[in-house]
C-alpha cells in the first residue's frame, strides 16, 4: 500500500462524491427533462441545472470538480481510469450544443460507470481504490436524502455505506454511523438528520 | 527509411486519443488559465540510426562539458581565471546564483536531465539551437504518441526496425536512484496550473515516484519527509523538482513564493536530498553562455566539439557587435532572458524607425542579446488531414540527456514544428505542433 498525501486523499474522496454526484444528478435530470418534453421551459431548466457551470447545483459544475480532482490524481488512478472523466467532459460540452442533449448525456452517464469499473479494476492499491468508493457512497446516501428518495432505497445504501466506510482506512465516526443507521430504520426517515450525520462522519487529518 | 504512409488514416483517431488520455499543455492569455490539446502529427522525424549515433556523441559531449562548467564555476572558477570565458559573462546572467558557490550536489551531478534543442539545416548539418539545463520538459509527448501509434497501426512498428522509445520512464527512475540520498523519490509539481503538469502527473505515474506539491513536503531535523494522510513522515532522498530556482525555496530564494519548500535549500547543500536538477544550472543554460559552449569542450575535454553551435555573435565582443551592426537584416537577434519562443527579432523584419531604436537598445544592453545567423532549415512533412497531403513545415529536435555515472541520450526525442507554413517559432505555447521522433535500429 502507498503513503498517500492528506490533500490526495481528499481529492479522491471528493472524486468519489463529485463522480456520484454527476452520476445521480445526471439520472434525475434526464427523467426530468424528459417529463418536460414539449414544456416551453425545458430548455431554461436544462441551461439552469445542467449546463450551468457556474451554478453550483448543476451536473457540469459536479463534473468539472469531478475533473479538477481527477487530472491531479493521474498518478494514484493511472491515465486509463483518469480517461473517463476526460470522456464525460467533452460529451458533457457536446450536450450543451445538441438540440437532442439526452443522446449525449447518456455518454456521460456511461463515461461515469467506466470510470467506476476502471476505479474497481485497474487501481491496485486498496487504499485509493477504498477512498474512491467511500466517496460515492457518502455522497449517495446524502443525495438520496435529499432528494426524497424511497425509503428502501436509503435504507439500502446506508447498509452499502456501512459495508464500505471501514474499508478505506480513513477515521470516521462509529457513533456516526449507528446514528444513521437508526435513522434509516425509522418509520419516518429524519432525511435532514441523516444528511447532518453522513456530512460528518469523515474527518481528515489536519 | 520512407515515410510511414500506412499511419496516414490514424492522424485523426491518434489525435482523439491523446485528448481522451487528456495531453495537453497549460497556457495563461490575458491572465486566463486554458488548457490545451498539444496538436500531433502523425509523421515522425525519422533519424537513421549511423546519423543518431553522430548526434548522440556530440550530445554526450557537450553534456559532460556542460557539467563540468556548472562544477567549475560554483567551486575553482578554473574557466575563467583561465581567461576562456569573462568573468562578467558569468556573473551578470540571470541563471547565476550565488547562493550556489561551494555546493557539491549528491555524486557531483549538476545537469541530470537536460533538453537539448538543434535543427537540421538545408544540406543536412545539424546545429545546436539551445541547451536547457534547468526544468526542460517534453519527453512525456512523443513517449504516448507513440504508444497511440503502436495501438493504431501495430504492423508499421512490427515491419520496421525502430528503437524502443518507452524506456524513458526507466532512465527517468534510474536516474532518481543513482543521486537519491536515502527515502523517497518525488516529483516536485507547483500545481496543475503549471504549463507541463500533464508530464508531471505523467512521469509519476510512469516512474512510481509521488508527485508532490510543496504542502506535501517538510523539512525536520535537517532531513525532508513526505508527510501522509495520518501525519506520519517518510524521509526523501531525490526531488525531482519541476519548480525554477526562484521559487523552489522561499527562506533561500524569492520570499513571495508559495510553491516551494522553506528550507530545502540548505538541506541539499549539506547532501540530505538530492535536486534534481541542481539549483544554479541556469549558469550554463543563458543564451550568452551558448556562444562558449563549443571553447568549454576544448577546455574540459581537450576535444573538438563534435555539433556545431548555430553561427552566433556575442555583442559584448566588439567586433561582433560591428558584424552585426553590417549585416543586421540578414540576422536573428534573441534576448537572451526570453524563452519559450519569445524575444526573437528578425532583422529584416524591422521597419528603419524600428531598426534604429533596436540598434540603440542593442548598444546600451550589448550582454542582453546574441545574433544568430539564419539557419535555413531543412523542412519536413506534416500530414494535412484536411487536404489529404503532405506539406512542408520548419522544425526543430528536443533531444533528452540523461546523467548518471555516463550520460544516456534517449533514442527518441520531441520535434516540434511550426503549423504557420510562414513561421520558424515551433513553441506550443506559440500555436506549434510535436511528432514523434524516430531512430532506427539498423
Amino acid at each position: 500500500m502507498s503513503v498517500l498525501s492528506r490533500e490526495n486523499c481528499e481529492r479522491l474522496f471528493w472524486l468519489g462524491r463529485y463522480s456520484e454526484r454527476v452520476y445521480t444528478g445526471l439520472r434525475d435530470f434526464m427523467e426530468k427533462f424528459d417529463a418536460m418534453t414539449g414544456s416551453p421551459s425545458a430548455g431554461e431548466y436544462a441551461k439552469h441545472f445542467c449546463f450551468d457551470s457556474n451554478n453550483p447545483d448543476s451536473v457540469s459544475f459536479s463534473l468539472m470538480r469531478a475533473y479538477d480532482n481527477a487530472i491531479v490524481l493521474r498518478d494514484e488512478t493511472g491515465t486509463e481510469t483518469f480517461s473517463y472523466i476526460q470522456l464525460a467532459v467533452y460529451e458533457m460540452k457536446n450536450a450543451a450544443k445538441s438540440a437532442a442533449p439526452l443522446l449525449p448525456l447518456q455518454k456521460v452517464i456511461d463515461n461515469i460507470a467506466a470510470f467506476w469499473g476502471m476505479a474497481d479494476d485497474r487501481i491496485e492499491d486498496e487504499k485509493v481504490r477504498g477512498i474512491i468508493k467511500l466517496g460515492k457512497r457518502i455522497e449517495r446516501v446524502d443525495l438520496y436524502a435529499r432528494m426524497n428518495a424511497d425509503k428502501e432505497d436509503i435504507r439500502r445504501e446506508v447498509r452499502r455505506l456501512s459495508y464500505r466506510i471501514g474499508r478505506a482506512g480513513l477515521s470516521y465516526s462509529t457513533e456516526g454511523l449507528s446514528r444513521i443507521n437508526a435513522l434509516a430504520e425509522c418509520e419516518e426517515i429524519d432525511r435532514a438528520g441523516i444528511v447532518r450525520e453522513v456530512e460528518a462522519l469523515i474527518t481528515f487529518a489536519e | 527509411m520512407a515515410i510511414p504512409e500506412e499511419l496516414y488514416p490514424y492522424s485523426g483517431s491518434v489525435n482523439e486519443l491523446l485528448a481522451r488520455y487528456g495531453v495537453k499543455f497549460g497556457i495563461y492569455k490575458n491572465g486566463v488559465f486554458n488548457e490545451q490539446l498539444f496538436p500531433f502529427d502523425i509523421i515522425p522525424r525519422i533519424i537513421e540510426r549511423r546519423e543518431f549515433e553522430y548526434l548522440e556523441r556530440g550530445l554526450k559531449q557537450r553534456v559532460k562539458a556542460l557539467n563540468e562548467f556548472i562544477r567549475d564555476v560554483y567551486s575553482d572558477k578554473k574557466i575563467i581565471a583561465d581567461g576562456v570565458i569573462p568573468e562578467d559573462f558569468v556573473y551578470s546572467g540571470s541563471g547565476w546564483l550565488a547562493q550556489c558557490d561551494g555546493v557539491n550536489p549528491p555524486q557531483n551531478i549538476y545537469s541530470h536531465i537536460s533538453g537539448i534543442d538543434l535543427v537540421q539545416a538545408k544540406n543536412g548539418e545539424w546545429f545546436i539551437l539551445e541547451d536547457n539545463l534547468r526544468i526542460p520538459s517534453g519527453a512525456s509527448y512523443p513517449m504516448i504518441a507513440r504508444e497511440l501509434c503502436r495501438r493504431s497501426a501495430p504492423s508499421v512498428f512490427a515491419e520496421n526496425r525502430i528503437e524502443d522509445n518507452r524506456n524513458y520512464a526507466q532512465l527517468l527512475r534510474r536516474t532518481m536512484d543513482y543521486v537519491n540520498t536515502g527515502g523517497l523519490s518525488v516529483i516536485l509539481t507547483p500545481g496543475r496550473f503549471n504549463a507541463a503538469y500533464f508530464e508531471h502527473s505523467y512521469f509519476a505515474e510512469l516512474t512510481g515516484a509521488r508527485l508532490v506539491t510543496c504542502e506535501d513536503l517538510v523539512v525536520e531535523d535537517e532531513h525532508l519527509y513526505f508527510k501522509d494522510y495520518s501525519g506520519k513522515k517518510e524521509q526523501v532522498g531525490a526531488v525531482y523538482r519541476r519548480i525554477s530556482d526562484e521559487y523552489l525555496d522561499p527562506v533561500n530564494f524569492n520570499r513571495e513564493s508559495l510553491i516551494g519548500v522553506p528550507h530545502v535549500f540548505e538541506i541539499y547543500k549539506k547532501g540530505r536530498v538530492a535536486l534534481l536538477n541542481a539549483p544554479g544550472n541556469g549558469a550554463a543554460d543563458d543564451k550568452g553562455i551558448y556562444y562558449f559552449v563549443p571553447a568549454m569542450i576544448r577546455y574540459y575535454l581537450h576535444e573538438d566539439p563534435v555539433l556545431n553551435n548555430a553561427p552566433t555573435y556575442l555583442l559584448y565582443y566588439e567586433r561582433d557587435m560591428k558584424y552585426v551592426l553590417e549585416h543586421f537584416d540578414s540576422l536573428v537577434i534573441k534576448d537572451v532572458a526570453e524563452a519559450g519562443g519569445y524575444g526573437i527579432i528578425f532583422g529584416d523584419s524591422l521597419s528603419a524607425e524600428k531598426k534604429a531604436e533596436f540598434i540603440d537598445l542593442l548598444k546600451a544592453e550589448p550582454r542582453r542579446f546574441i545574433a544568430q545567423e539564419v539557419i535555413d532549415f531543412k523542412d519536413i512533412d506534416i500530414f494535412d488531414g484536411e487536404a489529404g497531403k503532405r506539406v512542408p513545415r520548419k522544425a526543430d529536435f528536443r533531444a533528452f540527456v540523461l546523467m548518471n555515472d555516463e550520460p544516456v541520450v534517449w533514442k527518441s526525442g520531441l520535434t516540434r514544428f511550426s503549423r504557420n507554413p510562414d513561421s520558424f517559432v515551433v513553441n506550443s505555447s506559440q500555436g506549434g505542433g510535436f511528432k514523434d521522433t524516430w531512430v532506427m535500429e539498423e
